[in-house]
Protein backbone atom coordinates (compact mmCIF):
# COMPACT_ATOMS: atom_id res chain seq x y z
CA UNK A 1 0.00 0.00 0.00
CA UNK A 2 2.73 2.39 0.97
CA UNK A 3 5.38 0.79 -1.14
CA UNK A 4 5.30 3.64 -3.62
CA UNK A 5 6.40 6.34 -1.18
CA UNK A 6 8.66 5.85 1.77
CA UNK A 7 6.61 7.03 4.72
CA UNK A 8 9.61 7.38 7.01
CA UNK A 9 10.59 10.87 8.15
CA UNK A 10 13.77 11.38 10.07
CA UNK A 11 12.81 14.86 11.24
CA UNK A 12 9.64 13.55 12.85
CA UNK A 13 11.32 11.27 15.33
CA UNK A 14 10.03 11.75 18.87
CA UNK A 15 11.62 10.07 21.80
CA UNK A 16 9.62 7.84 24.07
CA UNK A 17 8.14 9.50 27.12
CA UNK A 18 7.70 7.56 30.31
CA UNK A 19 4.10 6.47 30.82
CA UNK A 20 3.80 8.45 34.08
CA UNK A 21 4.14 11.72 32.20
CA UNK A 22 1.54 10.54 29.75
CA UNK A 23 -0.76 9.46 32.52
CA UNK A 24 -0.84 12.97 33.94
CA UNK A 25 -2.15 14.28 30.66
CA UNK A 26 -4.99 11.84 30.98
CA UNK A 27 -3.80 9.90 27.99
CA UNK A 28 -2.39 6.94 29.81
CA UNK A 29 -3.56 3.46 29.21
CA UNK A 30 -6.44 4.10 31.57
CA UNK A 31 -6.91 0.61 32.85
CA UNK A 32 -3.83 0.28 34.97
CA UNK A 33 -3.39 -3.04 36.63
CA UNK A 34 -4.05 -2.54 40.32
CA UNK A 35 -3.55 -6.15 41.40
CA UNK A 36 -0.11 -5.61 42.96
CA UNK A 37 -1.40 -2.73 45.07
CA UNK A 38 -4.42 -4.63 46.29
CA UNK A 39 -2.32 -7.68 47.03
CA UNK A 40 0.17 -5.54 48.90
CA UNK A 41 -2.53 -4.15 51.16
CA UNK A 42 -4.18 -7.52 51.60
CA UNK A 43 -0.80 -9.05 52.44
CA UNK A 44 -0.19 -6.38 55.02
CA UNK A 45 -3.58 -6.93 56.63
CA UNK A 46 -3.03 -10.68 56.73
CA UNK A 47 0.47 -10.27 58.17
CA UNK A 48 -0.88 -8.05 60.89
CA UNK A 49 -3.64 -10.52 61.68
CA UNK A 50 -1.05 -13.31 61.73
CA UNK A 51 1.23 -11.41 64.05
CA UNK A 52 -1.32 -9.91 66.40
CA UNK A 53 -3.93 -12.63 66.60
CA UNK A 54 -1.46 -15.51 66.18
CA UNK A 55 -3.39 -16.94 63.29
CA UNK A 56 -1.03 -19.10 61.31
CA UNK A 57 -3.19 -19.38 58.25
CA UNK A 58 -3.32 -15.58 58.06
CA UNK A 59 0.46 -15.46 58.00
CA UNK A 60 0.55 -18.04 55.22
CA UNK A 61 -2.05 -16.13 53.22
CA UNK A 62 0.05 -13.00 53.64
CA UNK A 63 2.99 -14.87 52.15
CA UNK A 64 0.87 -15.86 49.17
CA UNK A 65 -0.41 -12.31 48.73
CA UNK A 66 3.11 -10.94 48.63
CA UNK A 67 4.03 -13.61 46.08
CA UNK A 68 1.16 -12.52 43.83
CA UNK A 69 2.10 -8.90 44.36
CA UNK A 70 5.66 -9.73 43.36
CA UNK A 71 4.60 -11.68 40.28
CA UNK A 72 2.37 -8.95 38.90
CA UNK A 73 4.40 -5.91 39.92
CA UNK A 74 5.62 -3.54 37.23
CA UNK A 75 9.27 -3.11 36.48
CA UNK A 76 8.97 0.58 37.25
CA UNK A 77 7.35 -0.16 40.62
CA UNK A 78 9.32 0.31 43.77
CA UNK A 79 11.08 -2.95 44.58
CA UNK A 80 11.34 -1.90 48.20
CA UNK A 81 7.60 -2.15 48.63
CA UNK A 82 7.47 -5.70 47.38
CA UNK A 83 10.48 -6.61 49.49
CA UNK A 84 9.03 -5.12 52.65
CA UNK A 85 5.73 -6.89 52.10
CA UNK A 86 7.68 -10.14 51.66
CA UNK A 87 9.66 -9.54 54.80
CA UNK A 88 6.56 -8.73 56.79
CA UNK A 89 4.75 -11.87 55.72
CA UNK A 90 7.79 -14.09 56.24
CA UNK A 91 8.29 -12.63 59.69
CA UNK A 92 4.62 -13.23 60.42
CA UNK A 93 5.04 -16.91 59.55
CA UNK A 94 8.30 -17.27 61.48
CA UNK A 95 7.00 -15.45 64.54
CA UNK A 96 3.81 -17.44 64.72
CA UNK A 97 5.78 -20.71 64.63
CA UNK A 98 8.29 -19.48 67.18
CA UNK A 99 5.50 -18.59 69.55
CA UNK A 100 3.69 -21.84 69.08
CA UNK A 101 5.37 -24.58 67.08
CA UNK A 102 2.24 -26.71 67.03
CA UNK A 103 0.87 -27.55 63.59
CA UNK A 104 -1.53 -25.13 61.98
CA UNK A 105 -5.20 -25.51 62.53
CA UNK A 106 -7.25 -24.44 59.55
CA UNK A 107 -9.63 -21.54 60.12
CA UNK A 108 -12.69 -23.75 59.98
CA UNK A 109 -11.42 -25.84 62.91
CA UNK A 110 -11.73 -23.96 66.16
CA UNK A 111 -8.26 -23.70 67.60
CA UNK A 112 -8.11 -24.74 71.21
CA UNK B 1 12.11 -87.65 104.85
CA UNK B 2 9.06 -85.80 103.87
CA UNK B 3 9.78 -83.26 106.54
CA UNK B 4 13.26 -82.81 105.15
CA UNK B 5 11.86 -82.22 101.70
CA UNK B 6 9.42 -79.58 102.90
CA UNK B 7 12.18 -77.80 104.88
CA UNK B 8 14.42 -77.79 101.81
CA UNK B 9 11.71 -76.32 99.62
CA UNK B 10 11.01 -73.63 102.21
CA UNK B 11 14.69 -72.77 102.41
CA UNK B 12 14.89 -72.48 98.65
CA UNK B 13 11.84 -70.27 98.57
CA UNK B 14 13.24 -67.93 101.24
CA UNK B 15 16.60 -67.80 99.50
CA UNK B 16 15.12 -66.97 96.14
CA UNK B 17 12.91 -64.32 97.74
CA UNK B 18 15.88 -62.66 99.42
CA UNK B 19 17.90 -62.77 96.27
CA UNK B 20 15.08 -61.21 94.34
CA UNK B 21 14.81 -58.39 96.87
CA UNK B 22 18.54 -57.69 96.78
CA UNK B 23 18.62 -57.79 93.00
CA UNK B 24 15.72 -55.39 92.82
CA UNK B 25 17.42 -53.00 95.23
CA UNK B 26 20.67 -53.02 93.29
CA UNK B 27 18.88 -52.51 89.99
CA UNK B 28 17.15 -49.44 91.38
CA UNK B 29 20.43 -47.91 92.19
CA UNK B 30 21.95 -48.60 88.79
CA UNK B 31 19.06 -47.89 86.54
CA UNK B 32 17.61 -44.45 86.03
CA UNK B 33 14.38 -45.87 84.87
CA UNK B 34 13.90 -48.07 87.88
CA UNK B 35 10.87 -46.22 89.05
CA UNK B 36 9.11 -46.85 85.80
CA UNK B 37 9.96 -50.52 85.77
CA UNK B 38 8.74 -50.75 89.26
CA UNK B 39 5.40 -49.25 88.42
CA UNK B 40 4.77 -52.12 86.12
CA UNK B 41 4.92 -54.71 88.85
CA UNK B 42 3.56 -52.92 91.89
CA UNK B 43 0.07 -51.73 91.99
CA UNK B 44 -0.56 -51.26 95.65
CA UNK B 45 1.49 -48.18 96.49
CA UNK B 46 1.60 -46.69 99.90
CA UNK B 47 1.39 -43.04 100.59
CA UNK B 48 4.73 -41.77 101.75
CA UNK B 49 5.55 -38.23 102.70
CA UNK B 50 8.19 -36.70 100.55
CA UNK B 51 11.12 -35.18 102.31
CA UNK B 52 12.38 -32.05 100.73
CA UNK B 53 15.82 -30.58 100.96
CA UNK B 54 17.08 -27.14 99.92
CA UNK B 55 15.39 -23.86 100.34
CA UNK B 56 12.16 -24.58 98.49
CA UNK B 57 9.48 -23.00 100.60
CA UNK B 58 6.57 -25.00 99.24
CA UNK B 59 8.06 -27.93 101.12
CA UNK B 60 6.84 -31.41 101.81
CA UNK B 61 3.75 -32.27 99.98
CA UNK B 62 1.73 -35.34 100.31
CA UNK B 63 0.33 -36.34 97.06
CA UNK B 64 -2.01 -39.23 96.77
CA UNK B 65 -0.44 -41.91 94.67
CA UNK B 66 -3.64 -42.37 92.75
CA UNK B 67 -2.95 -39.11 91.04
CA UNK B 68 0.17 -40.52 89.57
CA UNK B 69 -1.34 -43.56 88.01
CA UNK B 70 -2.83 -42.08 84.87
CA UNK B 71 0.38 -40.28 84.19
CA UNK B 72 2.46 -43.35 84.54
CA UNK B 73 0.08 -45.26 82.39
CA UNK B 74 0.21 -42.58 79.80
CA UNK B 75 3.94 -42.91 79.76
CA UNK B 76 3.59 -46.62 79.24
CA UNK B 77 1.01 -46.29 76.55
CA UNK B 78 3.47 -44.36 74.50
CA UNK B 79 4.77 -47.09 72.39
CA UNK B 80 8.03 -45.43 71.62
CA UNK B 81 10.43 -46.81 74.10
CA UNK B 82 13.39 -45.16 72.52
CA UNK B 83 16.05 -43.71 74.71
CA UNK B 84 15.45 -40.17 73.54
CA UNK B 85 11.88 -40.10 74.64
CA UNK B 86 12.57 -41.61 78.02
CA UNK B 87 15.38 -39.19 78.58
CA UNK B 88 12.96 -36.42 77.84
CA UNK B 89 10.72 -37.74 80.56
CA UNK B 90 13.60 -37.80 82.92
CA UNK B 91 14.51 -34.22 82.11
CA UNK B 92 10.94 -33.38 82.68
CA UNK B 93 10.93 -34.78 86.18
CA UNK B 94 13.94 -32.69 87.02
CA UNK B 95 12.16 -29.54 85.99
CA UNK B 96 11.91 -27.34 89.05
CA UNK B 97 8.95 -25.45 87.77
CA UNK B 98 6.93 -28.55 87.20
CA UNK B 99 7.80 -30.18 90.53
CA UNK B 100 8.03 -27.73 93.28
CA UNK B 101 10.14 -29.03 96.09
CA UNK B 102 10.85 -32.29 94.41
CA UNK B 103 14.36 -33.45 93.86
CA UNK B 104 15.09 -36.19 91.43
CA UNK B 105 18.30 -37.09 93.24
CA UNK B 106 16.38 -37.89 96.35
CA UNK B 107 14.15 -40.29 94.60
CA UNK B 108 17.09 -42.49 93.96
CA UNK B 109 18.07 -42.57 97.62
CA UNK B 110 14.53 -43.12 98.70
CA UNK B 111 13.93 -45.82 96.21
CA UNK B 112 17.21 -47.36 97.18
CA UNK B 113 15.95 -47.74 100.71
CA UNK B 114 12.36 -48.57 99.98
CA UNK B 115 12.19 -50.08 96.57
CA UNK B 116 8.49 -50.84 96.56
CA UNK B 117 7.38 -47.30 97.30
CA UNK B 118 7.89 -44.75 94.54
CA UNK B 119 6.71 -41.31 95.51
CA UNK B 120 6.62 -39.13 92.53
CA UNK B 121 4.59 -36.02 92.85
CA UNK B 122 3.75 -35.56 89.27
CA UNK B 123 1.38 -32.86 88.24
CA UNK B 124 -0.61 -33.17 85.09
CA UNK B 125 1.77 -33.50 82.18
CA UNK B 126 0.98 -31.09 79.40
CA UNK B 127 0.29 -32.56 76.00
CA UNK B 128 3.59 -33.79 74.76
CA UNK B 129 4.97 -31.97 71.77
CA UNK B 130 5.68 -34.55 69.16
CA UNK B 131 7.76 -33.83 66.12
CA UNK B 132 5.65 -35.96 63.87
CA UNK B 133 5.97 -34.53 60.42
CA UNK B 134 2.65 -35.88 59.26
CA UNK B 135 0.85 -33.60 61.69
CA UNK B 136 2.20 -30.66 59.69
CA UNK B 137 0.29 -31.56 56.56
CA UNK B 138 -1.16 -28.07 56.22
CA UNK B 139 2.28 -26.50 56.30
CA UNK B 140 3.52 -29.01 53.77
CA UNK B 141 0.58 -28.11 51.56
CA UNK B 142 1.37 -24.41 51.86
CA UNK B 143 5.03 -24.91 51.03
CA UNK B 144 4.15 -27.16 48.11
CA UNK B 145 1.74 -24.44 46.91
CA UNK B 146 4.50 -21.86 47.09
CA UNK B 147 6.81 -24.11 45.13
CA UNK B 148 4.20 -24.71 42.46
CA UNK B 149 3.53 -20.96 42.32
CA UNK B 150 7.16 -20.12 41.73
CA UNK B 151 7.65 -22.90 39.20
CA UNK B 152 4.70 -21.50 37.30
CA UNK B 153 6.07 -17.99 37.72
CA UNK B 154 9.30 -18.83 35.92
CA UNK B 155 7.59 -20.92 33.26
CA UNK B 156 4.92 -18.27 32.58
CA UNK B 157 7.44 -15.47 32.53
CA UNK B 158 9.56 -17.29 29.97
CA UNK B 159 6.54 -18.06 27.80
CA UNK B 160 5.35 -14.44 27.80
CA UNK B 161 8.82 -13.21 26.91
CA UNK B 162 8.99 -15.74 24.10
CA UNK B 163 5.62 -14.72 22.68
CA UNK B 164 6.48 -11.02 22.83
CA UNK B 165 9.78 -11.61 21.10
CA UNK B 166 8.01 -13.68 18.47
CA UNK B 167 5.61 -10.82 17.80
CA UNK B 168 8.50 -8.40 17.40
CA UNK B 169 10.52 -10.61 15.06
CA UNK B 170 7.45 -11.17 12.91
CA UNK B 171 6.61 -7.48 12.64
CA UNK B 172 10.10 -6.03 12.72
CA UNK B 173 10.48 -5.78 8.96
CA UNK B 174 7.17 -3.99 8.53
CA UNK B 175 7.93 -1.60 11.36
CA UNK B 176 11.39 -0.84 10.00
CA UNK B 177 9.81 -0.01 6.65
CA UNK B 178 7.51 2.52 8.27
CA UNK B 179 9.41 4.09 11.14
CA UNK B 180 12.85 5.55 11.51
CA UNK B 181 12.98 4.71 15.20
CA UNK B 182 11.73 1.31 16.26
CA UNK B 183 12.05 0.51 19.94
CA UNK B 184 13.05 3.24 22.35
CA UNK B 185 13.42 3.16 26.10
CA UNK B 186 13.31 6.91 26.59
CA UNK B 187 16.83 7.15 27.96
CA UNK B 188 19.33 9.66 26.64
CA UNK B 189 21.16 6.91 24.89
CA UNK B 190 18.89 4.28 23.57
CA UNK B 191 20.35 1.40 25.51
CA UNK B 192 17.76 -1.15 24.68
CA UNK B 193 16.28 -0.86 21.23
CA UNK B 194 13.43 -3.32 21.22
CA UNK B 195 10.61 -4.29 23.48
CA UNK B 196 10.45 -2.72 26.90
CA UNK B 197 9.28 -4.89 29.73
CA UNK B 198 6.74 -3.06 31.88
CA UNK B 199 5.83 -6.13 33.87
CA UNK B 200 6.05 -9.87 33.33
CA UNK B 201 2.91 -9.73 31.23
CA UNK B 202 3.17 -6.30 29.60
CA UNK B 203 5.66 -5.35 26.92
CA UNK B 204 5.74 -2.05 25.08
CA UNK B 205 7.37 -0.86 21.90
CA UNK B 206 7.69 2.77 20.85
CA UNK B 207 8.05 3.61 17.19
CA UNK B 208 8.47 7.07 15.76
CA UNK B 209 9.52 8.94 12.65
CA UNK B 210 6.74 8.55 10.12
CA UNK B 211 4.51 10.88 8.14
CA UNK B 212 1.21 11.98 9.68
CA UNK B 213 2.01 10.63 13.11
CA UNK B 214 4.14 11.62 16.06
CA UNK B 215 4.66 8.13 17.31
CA UNK B 216 3.14 4.74 17.79
CA UNK B 217 3.02 2.88 21.06
CA UNK B 218 2.49 -0.86 20.85
CA UNK B 219 1.50 -2.60 24.05
CA UNK B 220 1.59 -6.36 24.20
CA UNK B 221 -0.76 -7.32 26.98
CA UNK B 222 -0.26 -10.97 27.65
CA UNK B 223 -2.27 -13.28 29.81
CA UNK B 224 -0.71 -13.16 33.25
CA UNK B 225 0.92 -16.52 32.80
CA UNK B 226 3.37 -15.80 35.60
CA UNK B 227 0.60 -15.54 38.17
CA UNK B 228 -1.03 -18.86 38.99
CA UNK B 229 -4.04 -17.18 40.61
CA UNK B 230 -4.77 -15.20 37.45
CA UNK B 231 -4.40 -18.36 35.39
CA UNK B 232 -6.98 -20.11 37.54
CA UNK B 233 -9.26 -17.07 37.33
CA UNK B 234 -8.74 -17.23 33.56
CA UNK B 235 -10.32 -20.67 33.53
CA UNK B 236 -13.59 -19.11 34.65
CA UNK B 237 -13.31 -16.09 32.37
CA UNK B 238 -11.11 -16.89 29.41
CA UNK B 239 -8.65 -14.21 28.43
CA UNK B 240 -6.51 -13.69 25.39
CA UNK B 241 -3.16 -12.19 24.63
CA UNK B 242 -3.78 -8.75 23.20
CA UNK B 243 -1.88 -6.10 21.38
CA UNK B 244 -2.95 -2.48 21.84
CA UNK B 245 -1.70 0.02 19.31
CA UNK B 246 -1.95 3.74 19.88
CA UNK B 247 -0.90 6.13 17.17
CA UNK B 248 -0.50 9.80 18.11
CA UNK B 249 -1.51 11.58 14.92
CA UNK B 250 -0.06 14.88 13.91
CA UNK B 251 -2.49 17.74 14.52
CA UNK B 252 -4.41 18.71 11.44
CA UNK B 253 -3.87 15.42 9.66
CA UNK B 254 -7.39 14.18 10.30
CA UNK B 255 -10.67 16.00 10.08
CA UNK B 256 -12.64 16.44 13.28
CA UNK B 257 -14.71 13.38 13.99
CA UNK B 258 -14.92 10.57 16.51
CA UNK B 259 -15.53 7.01 15.51
CA UNK B 260 -15.19 3.56 17.00
CA UNK B 261 -15.90 0.05 15.79
CA UNK B 262 -15.38 -3.14 17.76
CA UNK B 263 -16.89 -6.15 19.40
CA UNK B 264 -20.13 -5.48 21.23
CA UNK B 265 -18.65 -6.16 24.65
CA UNK B 266 -15.67 -3.89 24.19
CA UNK B 267 -17.73 -1.11 22.66
CA UNK B 268 -20.22 -1.11 25.52
CA UNK B 269 -17.36 -0.80 27.97
CA UNK B 270 -15.47 1.82 26.00
CA UNK B 271 -18.61 3.90 25.46
CA UNK B 272 -18.86 4.43 29.20
CA UNK B 273 -15.17 4.62 29.85
CA UNK B 274 -13.78 7.04 27.31
CA UNK B 275 -14.64 10.71 27.54
CA UNK B 276 -14.59 11.42 23.79
CA UNK B 277 -16.81 8.46 22.94
CA UNK B 278 -19.36 9.21 25.64
CA UNK B 279 -19.52 12.92 24.78
CA UNK B 280 -19.55 12.89 20.99
CA UNK B 281 -20.75 9.51 19.83
CA UNK B 282 -24.01 7.65 19.63
CA UNK B 283 -24.40 3.93 19.35
CA UNK B 284 -25.47 3.03 15.83
CA UNK B 285 -28.46 0.73 15.79
CA UNK B 286 -28.29 -2.15 13.33
CA UNK B 287 -24.74 -1.48 12.11
CA UNK B 288 -24.88 -4.73 10.10
CA UNK B 289 -27.40 -3.33 7.63
CA UNK B 290 -26.31 0.27 7.79
CA UNK B 291 -22.57 -0.05 7.43
CA UNK B 292 -22.29 -3.68 6.44
CA UNK B 293 -20.06 -4.57 9.38
CA UNK B 294 -19.94 -8.26 10.25
CA UNK B 295 -22.35 -9.52 12.91
CA UNK B 296 -21.04 -9.16 16.43
CA UNK B 297 -19.55 -5.73 15.85
CA UNK B 298 -20.92 -2.45 17.18
CA UNK B 299 -20.28 1.01 15.82
CA UNK B 300 -20.06 4.30 17.69
CA UNK B 301 -20.38 7.24 15.35
CA UNK B 302 -20.41 11.01 15.61
CA UNK B 303 -20.75 12.06 11.99
CA UNK B 304 -22.43 9.46 9.77
CA UNK B 305 -20.62 10.47 6.61
CA UNK B 306 -17.23 10.04 8.25
CA UNK B 307 -18.27 6.67 9.61
CA UNK B 308 -19.35 5.41 6.22
CA UNK B 309 -16.18 6.81 4.67
CA UNK B 310 -14.02 4.91 7.15
CA UNK B 311 -16.05 1.73 6.87
CA UNK B 312 -15.48 1.39 3.14
CA UNK B 313 -15.16 -1.88 1.32
CA UNK B 314 -11.57 -2.68 2.09
CA UNK B 315 -12.02 -2.06 5.81
CA UNK B 316 -15.21 -4.12 5.86
CA UNK B 317 -13.40 -6.97 4.13
CA UNK B 318 -10.58 -6.78 6.66
CA UNK B 319 -13.09 -6.66 9.51
CA UNK B 320 -14.86 -9.77 8.35
CA UNK B 321 -11.69 -11.66 7.49
CA UNK B 322 -9.97 -10.92 10.79
CA UNK B 323 -13.08 -10.74 12.90
CA UNK B 324 -11.71 -13.13 15.51
CA UNK B 325 -8.61 -10.99 16.01
CA UNK B 326 -10.09 -7.49 15.99
CA UNK B 327 -11.20 -6.15 19.34
CA UNK B 328 -11.70 -2.47 18.50
CA UNK B 329 -10.57 0.38 16.28
CA UNK B 330 -10.97 3.84 17.76
CA UNK B 331 -10.36 7.02 15.76
CA UNK B 332 -10.76 10.37 17.46
CA UNK B 333 -9.55 13.94 17.19
CA UNK B 334 -10.76 14.66 20.72
CA UNK B 335 -9.11 11.88 22.65
CA UNK B 336 -8.60 12.78 26.28
CA UNK B 337 -8.33 9.41 27.93
CA UNK B 338 -10.82 7.83 30.26
CA UNK B 339 -13.70 9.82 31.71
CA UNK B 340 -12.41 12.05 34.49
CA UNK B 341 -14.04 12.01 37.85
CA UNK B 342 -16.38 14.98 38.15
CA UNK B 343 -14.33 17.55 39.93
CA UNK B 344 -15.99 20.91 40.42
CA UNK B 345 -12.67 22.59 41.07
CA UNK B 346 -11.21 21.44 37.78
CA UNK B 347 -11.65 24.56 35.68
CA UNK B 348 -9.65 23.43 32.69
CA UNK B 349 -11.02 21.23 30.00
CA UNK B 350 -8.92 18.08 29.58
CA UNK B 351 -6.34 18.32 26.84
CA UNK B 352 -7.32 16.54 23.67
CA UNK B 353 -5.28 15.08 20.87
CA UNK B 354 -5.95 13.18 17.67
CA UNK B 355 -5.30 9.48 17.96
CA UNK B 356 -5.85 6.23 16.17
CA UNK B 357 -6.12 3.32 18.56
CA UNK B 358 -6.69 -0.34 18.00
CA UNK B 359 -6.83 -3.48 20.04
CA UNK B 360 -6.21 -6.89 18.52
CA UNK B 361 -6.30 -10.37 19.95
CA UNK B 362 -3.27 -12.51 19.32
CA UNK B 363 -3.79 -16.02 18.02
CA UNK B 364 -3.78 -18.71 20.68
CA UNK B 365 -1.34 -20.94 18.84
CA UNK B 366 1.25 -18.16 18.62
CA UNK B 367 1.03 -17.90 14.85
CA UNK B 368 2.00 -14.25 14.63
CA UNK B 369 2.03 -14.20 10.82
CA UNK B 370 -1.77 -14.44 10.99
CA UNK B 371 -2.04 -11.03 12.64
CA UNK B 372 0.58 -9.27 10.56
CA UNK B 373 -2.04 -7.88 8.13
CA UNK B 374 -3.62 -6.05 11.06
CA UNK B 375 -0.59 -3.80 11.37
CA UNK B 376 -0.83 -3.12 7.65
CA UNK B 377 -4.47 -2.21 8.30
CA UNK B 378 -3.32 0.39 10.83
CA UNK B 379 -0.97 1.97 8.30
CA UNK B 380 -3.70 1.91 5.71
CA UNK B 381 -6.09 3.66 8.12
CA UNK B 382 -3.48 6.32 8.80
CA UNK B 383 -3.14 7.06 5.12
CA UNK B 384 -6.89 7.03 4.76
CA UNK B 385 -7.32 9.57 7.58
CA UNK B 386 -4.72 11.76 5.99
CA UNK B 387 -6.53 11.77 2.69
CA UNK B 388 -10.12 11.97 3.90
CA UNK B 389 -11.90 15.33 4.17
CA UNK B 390 -15.37 15.98 5.57
CA UNK B 391 -18.00 17.78 3.50
CA UNK B 392 -19.04 21.28 4.50
CA UNK B 393 -22.10 20.04 6.36
CA UNK B 394 -19.97 17.51 8.15
CA UNK B 395 -17.49 20.19 9.14
CA UNK B 396 -20.27 22.37 10.48
CA UNK B 397 -21.77 19.52 12.41
CA UNK B 398 -18.43 18.64 13.93
CA UNK B 399 -17.89 22.29 14.86
CA UNK B 400 -21.30 22.44 16.46
CA UNK B 401 -20.67 19.30 18.47
CA UNK B 402 -17.38 20.61 19.75
CA UNK B 403 -18.86 23.92 20.85
CA UNK B 404 -21.76 22.06 22.48
CA UNK B 405 -19.37 19.93 24.53
CA UNK B 406 -17.40 23.00 25.52
CA UNK B 407 -20.56 24.80 26.56
CA UNK B 408 -21.64 21.83 28.65
CA UNK B 409 -18.29 21.85 30.34
CA UNK B 410 -18.50 25.55 31.07
CA UNK B 411 -22.00 25.10 32.44
CA UNK B 412 -20.97 22.28 34.70
CA UNK B 413 -18.15 24.36 36.10
CA UNK B 414 -20.15 27.61 36.29
CA UNK B 415 -20.59 27.52 40.03
CA UNK B 416 -16.96 26.71 40.59
CA UNK B 417 -15.84 29.48 38.25
CA UNK B 418 -18.16 32.02 39.94
CA UNK B 419 -16.74 30.99 43.27
CA UNK B 420 -13.21 31.39 42.01
CA UNK B 421 -14.03 34.87 40.67
CA UNK B 422 -15.60 35.89 43.99
CA UNK B 423 -12.54 34.60 45.79
CA UNK B 424 -10.32 36.68 43.53
CA UNK B 425 -12.37 39.82 44.20
CA UNK B 426 -12.27 39.19 47.91
CA UNK B 427 -8.49 38.74 47.84
CA UNK B 428 -8.11 41.98 45.92
CA UNK B 429 -10.24 43.89 48.42
CA UNK B 430 -8.29 42.50 51.36
CA UNK B 431 -5.05 43.52 49.78
CA UNK B 432 -6.39 47.02 49.24
CA UNK B 433 -7.55 47.22 52.84
CA UNK B 434 -4.18 46.20 54.11
CA UNK B 435 -2.52 48.75 51.92
CA UNK B 436 -4.78 51.56 53.19
CA UNK B 437 -4.37 50.51 56.81
CA UNK B 438 -0.64 50.47 56.45
CA UNK B 439 -0.63 54.09 55.43
CA UNK B 440 -0.43 56.75 58.17
CA UNK B 441 -3.33 58.77 56.96
CA UNK B 442 -6.43 58.51 59.22
CA UNK B 443 -8.42 60.62 56.80
CA UNK B 444 -7.78 58.21 53.96
CA UNK B 445 -8.63 55.26 56.18
CA UNK B 446 -11.89 56.80 57.27
CA UNK B 447 -12.79 57.52 53.67
CA UNK B 448 -12.02 53.96 52.66
CA UNK B 449 -14.14 52.59 55.51
CA UNK B 450 -17.05 54.79 54.56
CA UNK B 451 -16.74 53.59 50.99
CA UNK B 452 -16.61 50.03 52.11
CA UNK B 453 -19.74 50.47 54.27
CA UNK B 454 -21.57 51.99 51.38
CA UNK B 455 -20.54 49.09 49.19
CA UNK B 456 -21.79 46.57 51.72
CA UNK B 457 -25.10 48.38 52.06
CA UNK B 458 -25.44 48.49 48.31
CA UNK B 459 -24.71 44.82 48.08
CA UNK B 460 -27.58 44.05 50.42
CA UNK B 461 -30.10 46.63 49.32
CA UNK B 462 -30.62 46.24 45.56
CA UNK B 463 -32.03 42.75 45.85
CA UNK B 464 -35.15 44.16 47.45
CA UNK B 465 -35.47 46.81 44.83
CA UNK B 466 -35.06 44.43 42.02
CA UNK B 467 -37.65 42.16 43.53
CA UNK B 468 -40.03 45.06 43.69
CA UNK B 469 -39.39 45.88 40.05
CA UNK B 470 -39.89 42.30 39.09
CA UNK B 471 -43.18 42.06 40.91
CA UNK B 472 -44.50 45.02 38.98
Amino acid sequence: MNATVDPRRKEKVNRYKAPQAQGQNGSGTGNEDLTPDYMNILGMIFSMCGLMMKLKWCAWFALYCSCISFASSRVSDDAKQVLSSFMLSVSAVVMSYLQNPAPMTPPWVSSS
Amino acid sequence: MKLMQIALILCCAVATYNFAVVAAASSFEDNDFAEFEDFDSDDDFVEVPVTVGGGAPAASKEVPVKEKEPVVKAAQIQDDEEDGIVEDEDEFFKDDEEFEGFDAGEIKEETGKKPAEPKLTVAKIPMHFRTHWDSYWMEMLMLAGLMVYFTNFFAGKAKNAKLAQLWLTTHKGLLDDNFVLVGDDGKVENENPGLMKESESLYTLWCSGRTCCEGMLVELKMIKRQDLVSLIAGLMRPQQDQVHIKVDLTRGVMDPFVFCVGTKKTITKAFKEYADLSKYCTLVSKPETRYNVPAGFSVLSEIPEATSAILENRIITALSRYQQYIDYIHISDQYSGPVQVEDANNLKQPETKPVLMAGFNLPKNGDMEAVKPLLILIFYLMERLKGYRLSKEGQQKAEKNRSRVEEEFLKSTHAARAEAAAQRREDKRKAEKERIMAEDDPEKQRRWEAKEQKRQAKKKAPKMKRLAVKSL
